[in-house]
Formats: C-alpha cells, sequence, structure tokens
C-alpha cells in the first residue's frame, strides 16, 4: 500500500468526470436506484481513501462507509466498465479501495473467516482431509457404476500426470455429482489425471478481501503442488473467481510466470470436443437450457464465444439471456458476495434481475461454469420461483456423453 | 495573460504525462489469451459507439450532448491559437469561417449548459457531484461562449480573462481527463485484449 501509484492506478483515480452514465449498468443501482450505488460513487470513496491513506487517518465514518459501498455493493463484475464514458477500470479501483480496508483490517468478518480457513487448512471451507478422502472414494464408486467399468477412477495424489485438476470445496461438500461429472469426461478422453488430497481449492477470496499477501499464498499454494505432483497442466474447475484468480492474477501476485500451462475446465472441455476426444449426442439434453456468463470467466476472462461452443455442442435448445456474454449481468453472488451474510437480504435483491432474465427465456436448465454463481442461482429460484434446474457445464457435458 | 496560462497549462499536463510514463508500462506475468494490440484499437473506436456502449445508447441525447460539447471545446483551444498565430503574423481568418464557428460554439455552449442544467437538477447526478463538477463544466462552456463571443464581437478584454482561466483551471480539475482519458482506454485495451475479452468478435 506504501509503493507509488503505478501508471494504471495513476490514471484510473485521476480519470472518472462523474457523468453517471454508468448507473444504468449496475445491478445495484437498478435495485436500489439510490446514488451510492451508482458506480462513480465508489470511485469518488476510493479516490478520497487513496488522498488520505497511508498519510493521514481515515475516519471511522469513512471506513463503515467504503466497506458498506465496496463490499457490500460491488460485485466487481466490471459491467460498469464496458459502459463507462471515459473507459475507468472501476472494479480495479474497487478492489484497490478493499487493499486499503483489508490494511486496516477492517474486512467483513465472514469473508475474512473465508480467506482464514483456505489458509490454515489448504480449502475454503476448511474440510478436513479424510473427509475429503471418503468423498471423493464414494465418488469414484458412483463413477464406476456410471461408466459401467470396475476400473473407473478418481486419481488422488499421483505424479506425473498430464493434468492436475482442481475443485471448489463446494463441490466435496454440497454438490458432489459435479465431481463425478468432470470424472467421466476425463474418463472418455482417456486423460491422464490427478486430484490433490491437500491443495485442491481453485477459489482464491483473497482476491475478494484485498489482501494480496493471502492471495499470494493461496495462489501459491496451487502453483507449488502443481509442481510437486509433475504435473504438465493445471486445470481451473468451474468457478469463476478462481480461474481469474490462478489463471491471471496469480502470476502478478507471485511475480513469475507459470512454467505450466493453466486453463480452465471450459476450454479443457472445448479441446476434448476440437480433438475428437469426446463425443457428445445433444440430443440427450432435449430440455430448454439457457446459459449464465461467469463474470469474471467471460466479460474478464475472454471465455465468452468458447462457452458458446461447449455448450452447443452438448445441448439441443440453447435460449440466450438478455443481455448476455460480455453485457452479462452478474448473478449477484459475485465479488465475495456469498460469503458475506452480512449483505444476504441485498444479494438476493440485486439478483432479482438475473431471476427476471432467466424467466424471460423460458429455460428449464440454467447452465454455468461457476460454483459460486450455482449457489446463488439456486437461491434466486428458491426465492423468485423460477422452476428451474441450475447445472455446471462438465454436468451438461457429462449427460451428452457417448461412451465408447 | 492567456497565453502564460496556456504555457503554465501544457507544463503541467506535461508533468502529468511524465509521471505516467515514468511509472511504466502495464505489466502482466500472465499469459495472454488476446491481442493487446487489437485491444487497445477496438478500446479507441468501436468499443466508444453507442451500439456497443450502453450507457451511450440508453442516454442518447446525453452522449450527443457531451460529444458535441467537446468538440466546442477542441474548437476552442484550436481557436485560442489561431489567434495567436495571427497575431503574430498579421493574417485573419475568412469571415464566413469565423461566423461558422461563432455559429457552432453558441451551439456546443447550449451543449456544455444542458449537461450542467442536468447535474444540477436530477437528484442522483446532484448527490454525486462536487464542486470540481460545476466549474469544470462551468469554465469549459464559459470558454466556449467566450470564444464565440470574441469571434463576433472582437472584444479581447474579456475573452482573454476567461481563456486563462479555463487553461489555469485544466490541468487541475476533472478537465485533466484530456489526459488520462487516453490512458485509461489504453490500459482498458490492454487489459481486455490480453485476456480475449475485447474486441467483440461475436455479437
Amino acid at each position: 500500500m506504501t509503493t507509488p501509484p503505478d501508471s494504471k492506478l495513476q490514471t484510473h483515480l485521476n480519470s472518472c468526470v462523474r457523468c453517471g452514465l454508468c448507473a444504468d449498468s449496475c445491478m445495484y443501482y437498478k435495485a436500489y436506484k439510490e446514488a451510492k450505488y451508482i458506480p462513480a460513487a465508489k470511485v469518488k470513496i476510493v479516490t478520497a481513501a487513496y488522498r488520505r491513506f497511508p498519510k493521514k487517518k481515515i475516519s471511522e465514518k469513512m471506513l463503515r462507509e467504503m466497506v458498506d459501498l465496496l463490499f457490500g455493493s460491488c460485485t466487481m463484475c466490471g459491467r460498469c466498465v464496458k459502459h463507462c464514458s471515459i473507459g475507468v477500470d472501476i472494479p480495479y479501483l474497487v478492489r484497490k479501495g478493499r487493499e486499503i480496508v483489508a490494511a486496516m483490517d477492517k474486512v467483513p468478518s465472514s469473508l475474512q473467516a473465508t480467506v482464514d480457513a483456505a489458509l490454515r487448512s489448504g480449502n475454503n471451507m476448511a474440510i478436513p482431509a479424510d473427509e475429503f478422502r471418503d468423498t471423493i472414494q464414494w465418488m469414484e464408486e458412483e463413477l464406476q457404476d456410471e461408466v459401467n467399468d470396475p476400473a473407473a477412477c478418481i486419481p488422488l495424489d499421483q505424479p506425473q500426470k498430464n493434468i492436475h485438476y482442481t475443485l471448489n470445496p463446494r463441490e466435496p461438500k454440497f454438490f458432489p455429482l459435479s465431481i463425478t461429472a468432470m470424472a467421466k469426461i476425463f474418463y472418455a478422453a482417456r486423460e491422464r489425471w490427478t486430484l490433490s488430497s491437500k491443495f485442491y481449492d481453485v477459489t482464491n477470496y483473497g482476491l475478494f478481501s484485498g489482501d494480496n499477501s493471502a492471495a499470494r499464498q493461496i495462489a501459491g499454494n496451487l502453483y507449488d503442488e502443481t509442481h510437486r505432483l509433475q504435473a504438465d497442466r493445471l486445470v481451473l474447475g468451474e468457478c469463476g473467481h478462481g480461474t481469474r484468480a490462478s489463471r491471471w492474477e496469480g502470476p502478478n501476485w507471485l511475480q513469475t510466470a507459470c512454467d505450466f500451462e493453466v486453463l480452465s475446465a471450459v476450454e479443457l472441455m472445448g479441446e476434448y470436443i476440437r480433438q475428437g476426444r469426446i463425443r457428445l449426442d445433444k440430443t440427450l439434453n432435449q430440455k430448454i437450457y439457457t446459459l449464465h456468463d461467469p463474470c469474471n470467466l467471460v466479460r474478464n476472462g475472454g471465455l465468452c464465444n468458447e462457452l458458446r461452443f461447449v455448450v452447443q455442442n452438448a445441448v439441443v435448445h440453447l435460449v440466450e439471456m438478455t443481455p448476455h456474454g460480455v453485457d452479462n449481468f452478474c448473478c449477484g453472488g459475485g465479488g465475495g458476495n456469498l460469503a458475506m451474510s452480512e449483505y444476504n437480504e441485498r444479494r438476493l435483491k440485486t439478483g432479482a434481475i438475473k431471476a427476471e432474465q432467466i424467466r424471460q427465456t423460458g429455460a428449464k436448465v440454467v447452465i454455468t461454469p461457476c460454483h459460486n454463481c450455482v449457489d446463488q442461482l439456486i437461491q434466486l429460484n428458491h426465492t423468485y420461483k423460477l422452476g428451474v434446474e441450475i447445472k455446471t457445464v462438465a454436468e451438461i457435458v457429462a449427460d451428452a456423453l457417448i461412451l465408447t | 495573460m492567456a497565453l502564460g496560462a496556456l504555457l503554465l497549462c501544457k507544463m503541467l499536463f506535461i508533468v502529468r504525462l511524465w509521471s505516467l510514463i515514468r511509472a511504466g508500462a502495464p505489466k502482466d506475468l500472465s499469459k495472454p489469451m488476446g491481442s493487446v494490440c487489437k485491444g487497445v484499437v477496438y478500446s479507441y473506436t468501436k468499443a466508444m459507439l453507442p451500439h456497443h456502449k450502453e450507457s451511450a445508447r440508453l442516454h442518447l441525447p446525453t452522449f450527443t450532448a457531451g460529444l458535441v460539447f467537446h468538440a466546442g471545446i477542441f474548437l476552442s483551444i484550436l481557436t485560442f491559437i489561431w489567434f495567436i498565430v495571427t497575431t503574430v503574423f498579421d493574417c485573419s481568418m475568412p469571415q464566413m469561417v469565423t461566423d461558422s464557428c461563432g455559429g457552432f460554439l453558441v451551439a456546443t455552449t447550449g451543449c456544455g449548459m444542458a449537461i450542467l442544467l442536468k447535474r444540477l437538477f436530477n437528484r442522483e447526478l446532484r448527490a454525486l457531484s462536487c464542486a470540481d463538477d460545476y466549474i469544470s463544466n462551468g469554465i469549459s462552456s464559459l470558454f466556449q461562449l467566450a470564444t464565440a463571443g470574441y469571434l463576433f464581437f472582437h472584444e479581447p478584454l474579456s475573452y482573454y480573462i476567461v481563456a486563462s482561466l479555463f487553461f489555469l483551471w485544466l490541468p487541475m480539475g476533472k478537465t485533466r481527463h484530456l489526459l488520462y482519458f487516453f490512458a485509461a482506454r489504453f490500459h482498458l485495451g490492454f487489459f481486455y485484449g490480453r485476456r480475449g475479452s475485447w474486441p467483440i468478435t461475436r455479437e
């Protein structure tokens, strides 16, 4: 925090003209119609904080306002950036504001607990290693039943494989069948892969807490584990922010380029389809599907077309939301909001925009390659009585697999 | 006096630019997925058009007024430089050109005033605003009006006072986005281009 501002920070701190045209791009403003939720208001408070911090003290009142606006009223989805008349990178500034809050030890306690759990145990839900191993063993049996092959396996801690695959801890904890789905795809592709029993967590809530030291350590854990396992590729499970953290931000936090390939599960599935390593029968997925674009994979991760390539190969009827792709609305669970119970009510209210988008498509199934989005969409489904199923891309692809 | 203000303005912008250059080009150690070059070109061009930018599409009158207002500011600066040139070299602009420029600047001043009124009367925009917003808009509009006035009535004193104030304010108020706008578009193009999000190829 004491280093002089780089060119990007100098630029964005000096660029906002407070024209207010960003307002309609933000789901918080759309949901509440209050000036404080306009993205430019968030830029304003970060700029003011930068004028003071660290030389002058930030008042308690301002700090409370920063926490509420930067943590509780922004998912860092980046939709406002694309529509800013100048081009101010607002989530970048919000992240910088969160760094100030983190430096003052005022990160919302629920989010901080998630970071602490990851630092302490290797995964953000503090799942004990034995419990994880048991779940994987159970899922391995499920896989064997599903593919009717007693030799099918979910490898753990096996060195010198092509892929070190990672999971969102929500998978072993709440959605273990999504592990089986990806394992089935690996099985069909005859992939050489492994999970780690210690560092399998793809998430990195240091990205959201603003604690660069924690973010660095969590990203480093995955990279070190990939080295220890001597894997050629680190494949990031279906998690938007986790993919962003490890694929894009990690090398910068660690100040080193990766000497192995880092890619997302979506890209890997696309690769398998193109190379003919898996064959899909899309008629096996006959319902009406829609696609929710996770902000960190699509707008901030460049996977808009790749995601559609995979999904369109796996389903017959895909109805896009309006807007979609790089213009999509966040589900409301991003930016660490799903972990911050303090803002549950606000999160569900802002999620109404996504719920209405889903309703308008008439879809029966919502596909999304992000487990945080899955959780938020499940809650929106319940709250707004959408009557849809929520599935990951791997689950849809696994359902369409032709096993030979 | 106005020339001195312009020189001071230039110096302050040079200092700001030097500070940006000294801070270095953006660094990113992740493996790129797209082209920085294409992203930057898109950032300066199509990304700002209404069919790619929702804010412009939804607020077309404000967007258009903003464009015209900014055209007026640039024209006023160019006119100021032209006045200096004509004074030094003892030449003049054809009447038709001065009248056209003057007329256009009256219209651009109108756009600036409309934006200022929107800021004054829109409750949310007013809550977002600070003194800088009113001063920057006011002084930029006044500069355009003064330029138009000078073109029509050849009254130098008030024109050069307003021009001096404008040039002194330019690098200090939010009007400094004259420099940072271009830097921001570059950083945006770099970021999204590298990540393969820009240019948008599908929609």
